[in-house]
């Protein structure tokens, strides 16, 4: 099968620009929409028909499954509490009111989640980015002794751990349980980061590493000022998922924190809404009776979640793509 | 093996500042990955509430596999186990496939446009908490001011309103169908990029052929993608058992219990809320093994179809 479809006596240039196999390189995996705007050109001439539709149809409803849910939270944090009760709140405000926002804003511990949150994603993920690429250097150096050693030591842990208890008595022991540390410490290296970091690190050329050490640099020199800033792509795709993963979490303020100062955003929303499920409420609102009694804990769970939702929404238009990137670079590993 | 080093390798600034590199990380999986599995003595030992973790490690006796037998014998066990199979077997077999079909059909859309902005919604459910997402389905499924019973009503499909999130009935229901709407727009990016590297001479020659956008899907897509396929489903089946405590925590409420409760979080009820050390080592050890096994099965199977291994 060695010969071409094309018979060889056509110039290259009379050959159609669709007929060019792609040949997909490494960038086009990477950047899907390239290879997107290469199949829309492929199926430019074919007509729309009944499949399509009903294709369209089905994506375009799923699309508003997503959607819907939380643009009704949105509607429901606008609408009067007491008046939500009656049901029916689906599309639209019914009662307008800001009140359930002026609760949840005045609420200090929303405030203490989102300064514990903010301050462990920017710590932990700066820190998790410094240690991880680090080791990640040294793993994919070839001068490492023993390297299937190292391996091995890395990946057994992706397969096999103590599980919670010993994890946790672990933390324990360092003294780690009711401090802020606990989000940090533990976080500060990945496996699966490091691997994703050292497959990266390979594919540098290596005279880079060469010449430097012809000038006489030394590995942690090299490490800082040559391959750290030739590594921003693969950094970047990493502390996303490191930020999204630091933003999200909430298991470990549940196990391994009591001082509710220091809870997390998504632990603090979590209590939150199921404060509002039990029909006494929170009981801690330093409102007027007259509006107390228009209130309800549940538009105000909702006021809630849109609060700390906000930063998300806020920084998804522009992290989209990056994400999809990050995918693809994840995936090199396979 | 003191001779050996010496005659293998000259020993080099270098090498050792790459092996402090390299260290620095087994030095962090020491203290959180190996010590804890030392740690699993204690599923061994009568440590429960002994809270001088030390003195539960070391001082405190031997029994055996009494914590094992115990769990075994727990008036939850089965349902304990029945759930979290369940959970995750269910997850394998409609949460696996779903985003392959859903890649298969946004590959049809031709309108980049309205491809893009499928995907820019589809995957904006992955970014949100899983606390965020219960609190949002809630309100949802919440029995008086819920859309979903007032549709359900509407159509006639139930007589009165159902408790959606207290009921145990719907817990499988609920997890899955919110994996779903979380998951299925991220996890298709994959295939998407698999989707895009396929030879487009390949569908042009087919359709020369005669062949219909079916053909097309079923003889050039599927086949194109397949090696994506069964790596993530590799990847899937080696974090069995694994994942989804987040999420089941999130929906977690008293009244669902009954089919809401899997080793994960009876491990926390036992072992961090009632101080039963030993006892939720022994369930999560149990829990570890299982999953050990899975994943030398997968990796076996693994071996078989692509020759290579999960693990090597």
């Amino acid at each position: 099968m060695e010969e071409k479809i094309v018979p060889a006596d056509l110039p290259a240039e009379e050959i159609p620009a669709e007929s060019v196999p792609a040949e997909p390189t490494a960038e086009d995996i990477l950047t899907m929409h390239a290879g997107e705007k290469k199949s829309k050109r492929v199926h430019y001439s074919r007509r729309y028909g009944a499949v399509d539709i009903v294709i369209l149809v089905v994506l375009i409803l799923f699309s508003f499954c997503c959607l819907y849910p939380l643009w009704n939270v949105l509607v429901g944090s606008f609408n009067e509490g007491l008046d939500y009760t009656k049901g029916g709140v689906y599309f639209w405000p019914r009662k307008w009111s800001f009140d359930n926002y002026a609760l949840v804003l005045n609420d200090m511990r929303i405030w203490r989640g989102y300064l514990i949150t903010i301050g462990r994603t920017l710590l932990g993920t700066l820190l998790h980015l410094l240690l991880t690429s680090l080791v990640a250097y040294g793993m994919s150096r070839r001068e490492l002794p023993c390297p299937r050693v190292f391996h091995f030591i890395n990946i057994f842990t992706m397969f096999f751990g103590g599980g919670l208890i010993p994890y946790f008595l672990v933390l324990k022991m360092l003294g780690l349980i009711n401090t802020f540390w606990v989000y940090i410490i533990p976080n500060m290296y990945s496996v699966y980061n490091m691997i994703v970091i050292r497959s990266f690190i390979k594919g540098l050329p290596e005279d880079l590493h060469e010449s430097a050490v012809m000038d006489g640099a030394g590995e942690f020199r090299i490490y800082f000022r040559i391959i750290l800033p030739l590594m921003k792509p693969v950094l970047a795709t990493v502390a996303l998922w490191t930020i999204v993963w630091h933003w999200n979490s909430y298991l470990d303020s549940m196990y391994y924190v009591t001082n509710s100062d220091l809870y997390s955003l998504q632990y603090v929303l979590m209590r939150i809404i199921n404060e509002s499920s039990t029909p006494t409420g929170n009981g801690v609102m330093p409102l007027p009776p007259d509006i107390f009694e228009r209130m309800n804990p549940k538009t105000v769970s909702l006021a809630a979640i849109i609060v700390s939702t906000l930063p998300v929404l806020a920084v998804y238009p522009f992290l989209q793509k990056y994400f999809a990137k990050g995918v693809m670079v994840g995936s090199l590993k396979g | 093996m003191k001779e050996k080093t010496k005659k293998k390798f000259k020993f080099t600034k270098s090498k050792a500042e790459v092996t402090v590199m390299a260290s620095l990380g087994v030095l962090f999986l020491v203290v959180f990955a190996y010590l804890p599995m030392f740690g699993l003595v204690l599923a061994f030992k009568d440590g429960d509430n002994v809270l001088n973790i030390s003195r539960a490690i070391f001082r405190s006796d031997w029994v055996g596999f009494d914590n094992f037998v115990e769990f075994l014998h727990d008036k939850d066990f089965l349902n304990v186990l029945l759930n979290t199979l369940g959970l995750n077997l269910l997850q394998l077999a409609i949460n696996f496939p779903a985003p392959i079909l859903f890649a298969l059909l946004l590959n049809e859309v031709r309108n980049g446009k309205t491809k893009r902005v499928i995907q820019a919604i589809t995957y904006l459910p992955h970014f949100l908490s899983w606390v965020i997402f219960a609190g949002i389905v809630f309100a949802l499924v919440n029995m008086d001011t819920g859309i979903i019973n007032q549709i359900l009503l509407k159509t006639g499909i139930v007589k009165e309103a159902v408790d959606i999130k207290g009921d145990p009935k719907y817990f499988w229901a609920l997890i899955i169908i919110t994996s779903l709407l979380k998951g299925i727009g991220w996890g298709s990016i994959i295939y998407m990029a698999a989707l895009a590297g396929v030879d487009p001479t390949l569908y042009e020659a087919a359709t020369m052929d005669g062949a219909n956008r079916w053909h097309k899907a079923v003889y050039i897509s599927i086949p194109s993608i397949a090696p994506t396929i069964v790596l993530f489903f590799i990847l899937q089946i080696s974090s069995l058992l694994n994942n989804g405590t987040e999420q089941i925590l999130a929906f977690q409420t008293q009244s669902n219990l009954d089919r809401s409760e899997v080793i994960d979080t009876f491990v926390l009820k036992y072992g961090i809320r009632k101080n039963m050390y030993s006892y939720a080592s022994a369930v999560g050890f149990f829990k570890s093994v299982i999953a050990l096994i899975l994943i030398a099965s997968s990796n076996f199977v693994s071996k078989k179809i692509t020759g290579q291994g999960v693990i090597y």
